[in-house]
């Protein structure tokens, strides 16, 4: 019985094949709409969460207790060579840098700013943040000399100044303090998408640093990197508790910045309410089709259910017609989600520059394709189908065969 | 009438039927009271509009009366669930529609053997009893084209499904009207010998003068009331 109900559903789809070509295609556009935008927010988070941490900021970061909310300099971190240690052991973590962090003034010939002063240690720098690659004009920290100085393009402009020339800074020092100033030689102009970095942070080596603040040989802060991207949002991973102690604290970037972890799941939350949307008004298509396919053969309906067919077996009938027309539906757009995003996926989408969510985009956003997007939504799209068909289906297994018999065009 | 004879496989005791034509109420069947034996070959006439239709609907169980009672096989029929009538419909009515009524999208025999599938016989005994039907029909061989394929031969392949699963009563309404009068006298035909030897019941709702000539009952309605009843003196 099923083998000719499933029979006689696939080849209805075919009776009117225009009407089927046109209502699939709808019905694949939608299921490709959403492949497509599922890649596009994949790929916009991992941008996102790149730009975030790829930038400056690492997968995580160890500071001392209190120091991010007092921003206070002579807190630095505890039991820093042990830790330091323990960390180069650690198999997951890949690589990992120390800097200092102060809030300072900045001084040129022409004006004077606020800015964040940054210590750090150049060769090992390169690999947690993107600073040397951002360079536009003269060099990262080249050579020994400990009074160069990294800017951004926007301070240089405020400042008014360019590579070679000097300016003073000037920071309080911890425990005491006594304000300490130096003055630095601009080696390196930085640039990057993010207007704030480019006009309030500025780099000199961790040992100039160090002196200027009397921490020794103290640091505020380890960036680091793992060895995979999804450990720093496993807040159950062992790491955190084993780092989170000599008041010391481990964080994750997630932690670090929560409203990009907000924004995250709230991205999630709006796919699926954008999701529900699409299929909302495919059902509507959808419950369209089926009727137009009922009226057409009402009376088949009639003669069926004259025969013997009990009403139940009708309103599978139905339901077997959306399933073929699901199917049909899901091969074209699978196919078409495929092309569409895989063209994307090569090509990139340009939208460096552009500030999403509070981000400002540094790189070209590449979709992401994954098994899951040809799996749930084409299982999303089956759904939605037989519930569309729920409705034609209760209406024919609810009439009587006469009325079926009369109603017939 | 109120208690049906055993031989008595079709009986209606005061079946008036009401329908409201733009909220007109119009009486197609007016306290009509019959009974049809088991084995009759019986012609239901009269005008359009007389409520042939509206009887043989109405004693199949496709249609429910305003009032009144109808037996079938000795059962009430308004008295059984949805599915019960569809089940009984399934085991002991078999139909012929003026217009064929076959499905296009399935072969000849996924069309003779559709009810059988309901009824859940076995394959290979589908497969002997549709050969076995379409070769009474004059369908040997064509099992496997779709009826649209075959000129003239849809309304035997309407009497192959009617007649397959060996119901008591085969219900025909205007069997032979889109028939030329060759194939109308071929297939009133084959009903007559299927009647003669396997003893089923047939009512026809006809115009057809050939079917009358055929038929041993004689029912001619009139303004939805029995006008005539005429039994043929058999021989």
């Amino acid at each position: 019985m099923w083998l000719i109900l499933t029979k006689l559903a696939w080849k209805n789809i075919f009776r009117n094949k225009r009407r089927t070509i046109i209502a699939s295609t709808a019905m694949g556009i939608g299921l490709a709409a959403l492949i497509f935008v599922d890649a596009f927010w994949m790929g916009m988070e991992e941008n996102m969460i790149k730009t975030a941490t790829a930038s400056f900021l690492g997968d995580a970061q160890i500071h001392r207790q209190g120091f991010r909310d007092e921003r206070e300099v002579s807190l630095t971190i505890q039991a820093l060579d042990k830790l330091t240690a323990n960390l180069a052991e650690e198999p997951i973590v890949k690589r990992f840098t120390r800097r200092t962090l102060a809030s300072g003034m900045i001084t040129s010939p022409a004006s004077v700013g606020a800015v964040n002063l940054v210590g750090v240690y150049p060769p090992t720098e390169r690999f947690l943040s993107k600073v040397d690659d951002a360079i536009t004009e003269g060099v990262y920290f080249e050579g020994e000399n400990s009074r160069d100085m990294v800017i951004g393009t926007k301070l240089a402009d405020v400042l008014e100044i360019g590579l070679g020339h000097r300016v003073v800074v000037t920071v309080a020092q911890a425990e005491s303090g006594e304000l300490a100033q130096e003055m630095f030689r601009i080696s390196g102009i930085y640039h990057f998408a993010d207007e704030e970095m480019n006009r309030g942070m500025v780099f000199i080596r961790i040992d100039k640093a160090q002196q200027m603040l009397a921490i020794g040989d103290g640091v505020h802060e380890i960036a680091l990197k793992f060895t995979s991207v999804a450990h720093a949002q496993d807040s159950e991973l062992p790491f955190w508790s084993a780092y989170t102690r000599h008041g010391n604290e481990a964080l994750s970037w997630t932690e670090i910045l929560p409203q990009l972890e907000a924004i995250l799941k709230m991205s999630q939350t709006s796919k699926y309410i954008m999701g529900i949307v699409l299929f909302g008004v495919v059902v509507f298509g959808i419950v369209n089709t089926l009727f137009m396919s009922l009226y057409e053969r009402m009376f088949e309906f009639g003669v069926l259910r004259a025969v013997g067919s009990r009403p139940l077996r009708m309103a599978q009938v139905v339901l077997f017609e959306a399933g073929a027309l699901a199917i049909v539906s899901i091969g074209l757009g699978a196919v078409l989600g495929y092309l569409v995003t895989v063209i994307f996926v090569r090509r990139g989408i340009d939208y460096t520059g552009i500030e999403m969510m509070g981000v400002t985009m540094q790189e070209f956003l590449y979709p992401i394709m994954a098994i899951r997007q040809f799996i749930v939504y084409p299982i999303w799209v089956f759904l939605f189908t037989i519930i569309a068909g729920l409705y034609p289906a209760r209406y024919v297994a609810k009439m009587t065969p006469v009325d079926a018999m009369r109603r017939s065009f | 009438m109120n208690l049906a004879e055993k031989s008595d496989v079709i009986v209606t005791d005061g079946v008036t039927k009401v329908y409201a034509a733009d909220g007109i109420p119009v009486n197609a069947l007016c306290g009509i009271d019959l009974a049809i034996r088991q084995g009759e070959f019986t012609a239901l006439m009269g005008p359009s509009g007389s409520g042939k239709t509206t009887l043989l609907n109405i004693v199949s169980g496709l249609d429910d009366p305003t009032e009144g009672n109808v037996w079938l096989a000795g059962k009430i029929i308004s008295d059984m669930s949805g599915n019960e009538l569809s089940d009984f419909r399934r085991d002991n009515i078999g139909f012929i529609f003026q217009a064929y009524n076959l499905i296009p999208v399935l072969t000849v025999e996924e069309n003779v053997e559709y009810i059988m599938l309901l009824q859940g016989v076995p394959k290979a005994e589908r497969h002997d009893r549709v050969a076995s039907i379409l070769e009474a029909v004059g369908l040997k061989g064509l099992a496997d084209r779709n009826p649209p394929q075959l000129s003239g031969g849809q309304q035997r392949v309407a009497i192959a499904r009617a007649m397959v699963s060996q119901p008591a009563i085969i219900l025909a309404d205007e069997p032979t009207a889109n028939l030329d009068s060759k194939t109308g006298a071929d297939l009133l035909a084959i009903m007559n010998r299927l009647n003669v030897e396997t003893g089923m019941t047939f009512v026809f709702s006809t115009h057809d003068p050939m079917v009358r000539e055929s038929a041993r009952r004689l029912i001619t309605l009139r303004d939805g009331q029995i006008d005539t009843d005429e039994t043929k003196c058999s021989g």
